[in-house]
């Protein structure tokens, strides 16, 4: 046993290398983003760069508060994030189950057409999806916002690869004997079975939706329905932006994303060591 | 059974969301009798302050003021009115971006309708001017600020070139363009520096005050026919080039940044919202800048916009007087003093805080009356729908030159390339 | 008697409920695919066909239509800068693209392992980049690559004897910036889906494998790809798609030179030049179009050639 355990630690040693090294590498920005968001807006553009924090982080922070309501965008983002996540979760899981399990004709023809909503660059639907969602008159609406989202293809194959392959036809099968209908096992079985890809389906939807901006911009007009990206925005001006301000917005528009993610961590990791049906 | 329950319950539970979702919008009617304008702003103004003064004294009236960058600003202004719907009641529209929307006129309310012929006096003629339709029966928009051209100079790089630095002397020393060239070489032969931060800056300086440019005001091309005055403001640039005295800064970047803050070039041709970037950004060139008259061939206008009015508003009157008094001479004065909006309207220009006005970040030069002179000389200029992009189409072949290449083979491809973007 | 006639309503009554079943699973089937394309149907069929339809006019947004049949396909396939885009939207993303895949597998799989520690930890921090906005993202990629001598990317480079690059710029400067860009963003995204497909592995089946004898690197190959297959094969999907859309990365490092330099355009960049700058909306459909055909055929390649994997180990398990 001992062998065992002196091995593995030295197999670890370069794995721990890569992993930090990684993440030195990955959150070197978050970290410079933090840096200006302390700093005079000078210091943007100093060469060498800054790169050690200045005194200037409640200034900075107070500066976007006078500008932009940013409490109440962000609390529009939480909604709207919530509720296109949720919205998210459900439609793919469902059709995921569907396309996983049963059979019906033209299923191979509808799972195709999924491809195709992928296919037109945002930029270019902007115009007609404007004029629609402005037809039905959910302009300035959460509905309005959010809707675009839930056209998630990566949602549906995602759920449809995790069905597929961690819940077994046989426990189905056992389930339909005990009388239970396709509902309730998609409920009771499916849905307890694929927590790990709710959740990390749940977080990358949610932080698509809340780093998002053309659309939301787009679609929000009314400054009291604004969300985070739509809200920063009106910080950047072109000819006389205070970078100080700018990223210290940007930073504490990112902090809550990062807290959510832990919470979506947790629930990952808690339902794989809850372990699965088997 | 049970399965179909809760497979019912679940789809209640989303209409519920959905009809959530829908109530979660603003109200479009008010239904306390107030008429409601949107007005869609850009940059650094201070119309939202200005905004709620009016509402004070206006309380029938509530103003939606919506501020964003320029470029997502316009796209999102070009959405609406191209889908025809969810415009708003008012917008800013910069001076560069105004040519694309001539060709659909019946988008915007005709401010003459409303009116505007009476504060036509109120404003620079070719200011006033960009605004009108070719045959000057309708009106866009009214005017909002002007970027009048100036040059900023460093103190420092003319010293030690032995130039005068007094702004007065200043302007007598460089009158004409070939002036403009003399010194250059002073300062190169002296100091080493270069005048002129970029081939842009080179460039525009001539080209910004061309009344025609690129197309003509039937949006023909012009660019590839005799005489045409673009190719001269090419040459010029080029000749600068080739003598040594532009730059490799890029506007906007850090290396354009630290230039400015430690006065590596000598020269900056630029309207006055450049101050206030300059206050921010440069610090420790505090002082060292002074602002003096460009020689009339080079005076052009950089800048600026108007405020339009969409169609589709139901409170075109509301908005209209809204937009007069935004924009009225005493306004324009406090516009400027706020957020340095340069003002069109030549009546500020006589007023005490204008005449007083003092720039610490200048060494206390009254630099307002500099860009006021600056102001008058300004011709009337079309620019066209597809400017921006046949514009960056010289500067491509302009920095290419910059890079080496032959000046001559770059303007003929630029040309081409234009002639085959233009057919689109 | 009494048994035969039980025993053939009993078998009628499995065949009756097995039939209904079926039918009941293809109800099933139709009614829990519905929510996706009710969305679909509000929100992007008429979009899609629009585009479609506009691929064949000519409009600069304002005016009206005009029907000019296969024109624009036809300018557009006939300008250099198109087929420039395009050059650039493949180089950048093989650079950039290919080598999220494999290291997210890599960082998937140690983060998976039962050995190490404060996976949580690196779990968040590799997560980071994709939280973190793109207008920070754009700065400190800005800075870090701007031209001057003294940006860090040309000090790095100036470490291993390379002359400082003019990156924004030039011709491989660019590319190379973007495409670390894109890389340093969705190597973490692709890892937690990876992740996630880990855990769809049953442990069991490592156990087994070492109780025959087979060593970590083994287990890997023969246990760990093949059964992670169906999640390689979504993820290369997903990114070719990606690569071949990218809009965000580039336009944001360039700044206000996005759209008039060609070193990094890309072909959703063009397109876009050619609606919002240059009021052509009949070719920026066009091309829209084309590139739907392009992504089309690159997936369907790319899914071809992953499907390949794990089909020749299958004889090793």
């Amino acid at each position: 046993m001992k062998k065992r355990k002196n091995q593995s630690k030295a197999g670890t040693l370069p794995i721990y290398l890569i992993l930090g090294f990684t993440s030195l590498f990955s959150l070197f920005p978050f970290y410079w983003m933090f840096v200006m968001a302390t700093q005079p807006s000078a210091a943007y553009n100093s060469i060498p760069p800054t790169l050690l924090p200045g005194g200037k982080l409640v200034e900075n922070f107070q500066k976007v508060l006078d500008t932009i309501p940013f409490f109440q965008a962000m609390w529009n983002t939480v909604l709207l994030c919530t509720v296109v996540t949720v919205a998210v979760l459900l439609i793919s899981s469902l059709a995921g189950f569907a396309f996983a399990k049963f059979q019906f004709p033209g299923k191979n023809f509808l799972f195709i057409l999924i491809l195709l909503t992928m296919v037109i660059p945002p930029q270019l639907g902007l115009i007609p999806q404007y004029y629609l969602i402005s037809q039905l008159g959910w302009l300035d609406t959460l509905m309005g916002a959010g809707i675009l989202f839930l056209l998630n293809p990566l949602g549906i194959f995602l759920m449809r690869q995790y069905i597929s392959e961690s819940v077994p036809d046989e426990l189905m099968e056992a389930a339909k004997l005990d009388g239970c209908s396709n509902f309730r096992i998609y409920w009771s079985i499916v849905i307890p079975i694929i927590k790990p890809a709710f959740a990390t389906l749940g977080i990358i939807v949610f932080t698509l939706v809340w780093g998002e901006f053309l659309w939301q911009f787009t679609v929000l007009r009314d400054p009291s329905s604004y969300t985070l990206q739509v809200a920063l925005a009106s910080l950047n001006n072109a000819f006389r932006v205070d970078f100080g301000m700018l990223l210290s917005g940007v930073f504490w528009a990112t902090v809550p994303l990062i807290i959510i993610f832990l919470i979506f961590n947790k629930w990952f990791i808690s339902s794989i060591t809850e372990g699965s049906v088997k | 059974m049970k399965g179909k329950k809760k497979f019912l319950s679940v789809l209640l539970l989303s209409t519920a969301l959905v009809l959530a979702a829908c109530n979660g919008g603003g109200d479009e009617s008010s239904g306390d009798g107030k008429v409601k304008l949107n007005f869609w702003t850009f940059g650094a103004t201070n119309y939202d302050s200005l905004a709620e003064e009016y509402m004070k004294e206006n309380p029938d009236v509530e103003i939606n003021v919506k501020t964003s960058e320029l470029g997502d600003h316009h796209n999102s202004l070009f959405t609406s009115i191209s889908a025809g719907t969810g415009a708003p009641d008012l917008a800013m529209i910069e001076v560069d971006q105004l040519d694309r929307y001539r060709e659909a006129q019946e988008r915007f309310v005709n401010l003459y309708d409303l009116g505007a012929d009476e504060v036509k006096g109120d404003y620079l003629d070719w200011k006033w001017n960009m605004a009108e339709s070719t045959d000057g029966d309708f009106l866009f928009g009214l005017p909002t600020d002007i970027g009048p051209k100036a040059m900023y100079y460093n103190v420092d790089v003319f010293e030690e070139a032995n130039l005068p630095t007094e702004p007065e002397k200043v302007k007598e020393m460089i009158s004409s363009p070939d002036q403009f060239a003399d010194a250059a070489k002073t300062v190169l032969d002296e100091t080493g520096k270069p005048m002129v931060d970029s081939m842009e800056m080179a460039y525009r300086a001539n080209m910004d005050a061309l009344e025609k440019s690129y197309f003509n005001e039937k949006d023909e091309l012009i660019i590839g026919k005799e005489g045409n005055e673009v190719k001269d403001a090419y040459d010029y640039a080029v000749s600068l080039y080739e003598k040594g005295y532009v730059g490799n800064y890029e506007m906007w970047t850090p290396e354009w940044a630290t230039a400015l803050n430690k006065g590596d070039f000598a020269v900056e041709m630029a309207p006055a919202w450049l101050k206030g970037y300059m206050t921010e950004n440069a610090p420790e060139g505090k002082g060292n800048w002074r602002v003096s008259t460009l020689p009339s061939e080079f005076a052009g206008n950089w800048g600026g916009s108007y405020v339009a009015i969409p169609a589709e508003t139901e409170h075109s009157e509301e908005a209209y007087k809204f937009a007069k008094w935004l924009v009225s001479p005493e306004n324009q004065l406090k516009s400027f003093e706020e957020s340095g909006l340069f003002p069109s309207a030549p009546s500020v220009y006589e007023m005490d805080e204008f005449v007083n006005n003092e720039d610490e970040y200048f060494g206390g030069q009254n630099t307002a009356a500099t860009f006021a002179e600056a102001a008058k000389e300004i011709p009337a200029v079309y620019k066209g729908p597809k400017y921006v992009t046949v514009n960056d189409e010289v500067l491509t072949a302009l920095r290419n030159v910059q890079e080496g290449a032959d000046p001559e083979k770059e303007w003929k491809d630029a040309v081409k390339r234009i002639e085959g973007l233009v057919k689109r | 008697m009494e048994d035969v006639q039980k025993q053939a309503k009993a078998r009628k009554t499995i065949k009756t409920s097995k039939l209904s079943e079926k039918k009941k699973d293809m109800i099933s089937g139709y009614l829990y695919v519905a929510p996706f394309f009710i969305v679909f149907g509000i929100i992007g069929l008429y979009p899609a066909l629009f585009s479609i339809v506009l691929a064949f006019q000519e409009w600069n947004g304002l005016g009206e239509m005009e029907f000019v049949g296969l024109s624009n396909f036809a300018v557009v396939l006939q300008d250099p800068l198109f087929w420039k885009s395009l050059y650039n939207t493949v180089i950048i993303g093989l650079m950039g693209t290919a080598p999220q895949l494999i290291v997210g597998i890599v960082l998937a799989y140690f983060l998976n392992l039962a050995v190490i520690r404060f996976t949580n930890f690196f779990r968040v921090t590799i997560f980071m980049p994709y939280i973190t906005s793109m207008v920070a993202v754009a700065l400190v990629f800005g800075v870090f690559f701007s031209s001057n001598e003294t940006a860090l990317a040309n000090y790095v480079i100036g470490l291993f004897g390379v002359d400082p690059v003019s990156w924004k710029t030039s011709e491989w400067g660019a590319k190379i910036a973007i495409a670390l860009m894109v890389f340093w963003r969705w190597v973490g995204y692709n890892t937690i889906i990876y992740l996630a497909g880990l855990q769809s592995i049953s442990k069991d089946l490592y156990e087994a494998a070492t109780i025959d004898g087979a060593n970590k690197l083994e287990q890997f190959i023969y246990i760990t790809i093949p059964l992670l297959k169906p999640f390689i094969i979504l993820t290369v999907f997903m990114s070719t798609v990606g690569a071949l859309q990218l809009f965000a990365e580039p336009t944001v490092f360039l700044g206000s030179s996005a759209f008039s330099r060609d070193e990094a355009m890309t072909v959703v960049m063009y397109l876009y030049r050619d609606a919002f700058n240059l009021g052509s909306f009949g070719t920026a459909s066009a091309t829209a179009v084309l590139l739907l055909i392009i992504i089309i055929g690159a997936a369907a390649i790319n899914t071809w050639l992953t499907s390949g994997i794990g089909s020749k180990k299958k004889r090793g398990v």
